[in-house]
């Protein structure tokens, strides 16, 4: 058991990888038709390759909505237990149909389109915003060669792509003619490009440290030492960075706490206010498969991607500890989300220009000064340097303003 | 500059207080009640039992009834519908009784025979109708209730529970408190099928060996 198990999640594919120097997704699949599917492997080459692209668009095709299903129920549950309620229990055991049941029922529902807005952009605005989410997916490596597209400018073919969002939802907004939908999108578009900003600083620290912008030599840099080379605890200025990020991200997926652009209790549901049946599904899954894609790129840049914890091991490593390292991370959204209120706008934009911005600049300089010292910052003395100042600055930040700030009131815990 | 610091280390650290005070109750037993699946309270440990005197069904203990209809006249909504049908002067359908309620929550309806006060120790004897001369030991008894003679027929005691709004006056002006209010869980199960049956009959004909149909005409009469 234990064997077949660790095989499993060093090399779930075995076969494939025992051939394959295959640096994408579209040239395993090449490889794999060359030598498993004989009557294939006569057809010329370029005819072979297109075979190969389109196999790997299913894939995609197929695999990244079923994401939502399993996403959009993990929330429920773990939003209900966090409320001391079951959430979805009838569909299926335990609900587990639940979100399939809610997706028929999206089918049938009345597509709606409000008369006097803008048609051509209220039907192109929903796709616009999931092809964008979808094309997120191309760059991010899963595995070894788990990889649509290893890209050269990967990470910063991701933030332009995701930043494109906004004017779907700009579009959608525009185009519903209701005021909520205008309200929602304008916050969106401010809200999202505030948070670009210190979303690109802090991955350029990442990408001042390993001196790429492929996805692959960014997770390659962090093998080696296993959880000791993520990048989050390289440098002090990293871990920092990884908070800035992660932070961001959740703004710009638009999630509690920065949910404004949605904010049911005071837009009805922001931009997405006039869509209906289909249309609405499609914003639905883009929001959770954003998530999903967020989160894979925050454990790509920091936590070591498809790499493992222990060295040599790869145990939580490959593709499924990529997806585990994901999936904590998504459940740590959905955490924050139930956790946490909304903010105001003044907050929202307060913590972003006078912290996060600010804090990423700074996270630059000290990068920047840290490689010039530490020329070989994967050597273990650096690292173990690295670890220490992150743990004298968490105890003395305790030390020095948790003593202060007890004064004024703050937060204590209570025993419930 | 130090309130900037110490604003970053409060925002960061109540984020951690409040995340782990939802993780801590991500892992609490939920409170949720699968009621059709569920049927008993118990079940639940951290789930509160229906509350003590909690206003539920209307029931009528219809043997102690006397056909006052006080409740039918308090009633704000005029859910409760009552015909009574006199005996001829003179007549009774039986005398004043004794009902004798006892430790076990069961009761005996009957005259006593002798004192109607109960001493300790002793044998109480009860004529009943049904079973003759009983004789149960005093200590047993918990309490004697005097039931007046009955002179009329109790044809129909109706309480339509769809227009109820469970306000309660009509348990509270019963001077034989013999309408209540079930506090258990029998007394909040309600669904059906047909709006109808949601009017509960409480009178018993048979209970005057009163052939039924008879008791249909003189409901026709009225
Ligand atoms: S509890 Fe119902 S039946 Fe009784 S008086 Fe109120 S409304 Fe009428
Ligand atoms: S008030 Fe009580 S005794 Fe009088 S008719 Fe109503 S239920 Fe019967």
């Amino acid at each position: 058991m234990l064997p077949v198990f660790q095989q499993f999640v060093q090399n779930p594919f075995p076969e494939f990888f025992a051939q394959a120097g295959s640096e994408n997704l579209s040239q395993l699949v090449l490889e794999f038709l060359r030598s498993h599917v004989p009557f294939l492997a006569t057809l010329p080459d370029p005819v072979l390759q297109l075979i190969a692209m389109l196999a790997v668009c299913v894939i995609f095709v197929a695999v990244v909505p079923l994401l939502p299903l399993f996403l959009v129920l993990a929330e429920r549950k773990v939003s209900a237990h966090i409320q001391d309620r079951v959430g979805p229990m009838r569909v299926g055991p335990h609900g587990v149909l639940q979100t399939l049941a809610d997706g028929v029922k999206l089918i049938f529902k009345e597509d709606h389109i409000p008369r006097q807005g803008d048609k051509i952009l209220f039907i192109v605005a929903p796709y616009i915003i999931f092809a964008c989410s979808f094309a997120v997916f191309a760059a991010i490596p899963f595995g070894k060669s788990i990889l649509v597209s290893n890209l050269n400018i990967g990470i910063f073919y991701i933030m332009a792509i995701s930043s494109v969002v906004v004017i779907g939802v700009i579009m959608a907004g525009w185009a519903s003619n209701s005021k909520w939908s205008l309200l929602g999108a304008l916050r969106s578009a401010a809200q999202i490009v505030s948070y670009e900003i210190p979303i690109g600083l802090s991955i350029l620290a990442v990408v001042m440290l390993v001196e790429s912008l492929k996805m692959q030599d960014i997770v390659m840099n962090q093998g080696g030492l296993g959880i000791l080379s993520w990048i989050v605890f390289r440098t002090p200025f990293t871990f920092i960075a990884f908070f800035v990020f992660f932070i961001s991200a959740i703004a710009e997926v638009n999630r509690t706490p920065f949910d404004l652009p949605e904010a049911e209790s005071e837009l009805v549901a922001g931009f997405h206010t006039e869509y209906s049946g289909m249309r609405f599904a499609l914003f639905f899954i883009a929001e959770y498969a954003n998530m999903f894609a967020v989160s894979a790129i925050a454990a790509t840049l920091f936590l070591g991607g498809w790499k493992g914890i222990i060295p040599g091991y790869e145990f939580l490593g490959g593709t499924p500890g990529f997806v585990i390292k994901t999936m904590l991370l998504v459940f740590v959204m959905m955490w924050i989300r139930w956790t946490l209120p909304r903010l105001r706008v003044d907050q929202l934009m307060n913590l972003c220009w006078k912290y996060l911005i600010p804090i990423s600049f700074f996270n630059i300089l000290g990068i920047g000064i840290w490689v010039l010292i530490f020329q070989n910052d994967r050597n273990p003395a650096h690292i173990g340097i690295s670890l220490l100042i992150i743990i004298l600055g968490i105890i003395g930040a305790y030390l020095v303003l948790g003593k202060r700030s007890s004064q004024s009131p703050a937060p204590r815990a209570s025993s419930a | 500059m130090r309130q900037y610091f110490s604003n970053i280390y409060l925002g960061v650290y109540s984020v951690f207080i409040g995340m782990a005070i939802t993780f801590r109750q991500l892992f609490k037993p939920s409170v949720t009640h699968q009621y059709p699946y569920e049927h008993s309270f118990e079940q639940k440990k951290n789930v509160r039992d229906i509350p003590q005197g909690y206003r539920g069904q209307l029931f009528n203990r219809i043997e102690d009834c006397i056909g006052c209809k006080k409740c039918e006249m308090i009633c704000p909504v005029d859910c409760i519908y009552i015909t009574t049908e006199k005996l001829p002067k003179g007549e009774r359908l039986w005398d004043s009784m004794n009902v004798v309620h006892l430790k076990d929550r069961t009761e005996i309806v009957g005259m006593i025979e002798g004192d109607e006060k109960i001493e300790a120790d002793t044998t109480v004897s009860i004529q009943t109708r049904e079973r003759g001369a009983v004789e149960i030991p005093s200590e047993q008894v918990a309490r004697v209730v005097e039931r007046k003679p009955v002179i009329f027929y109790l044809d129909k005691f109706d309480i339509d529970m769809s227009l109820c709004m469970y306000c309660g006056l009509c348990t509270e002006v019963c001077p034989t408190e013999c309408l209540i209010m079930i506090d258990t869980l029998e007394g909040i199960e309600y669904s059906t099928f047909d709006r109808t049956n949601l009017i509960f009959k409480f009178a018993k004909p048979e209970m005057y060996d009163k052939p039924l149909d008879e008791a249909a005409d003189a409901e026709a009469a009225d």
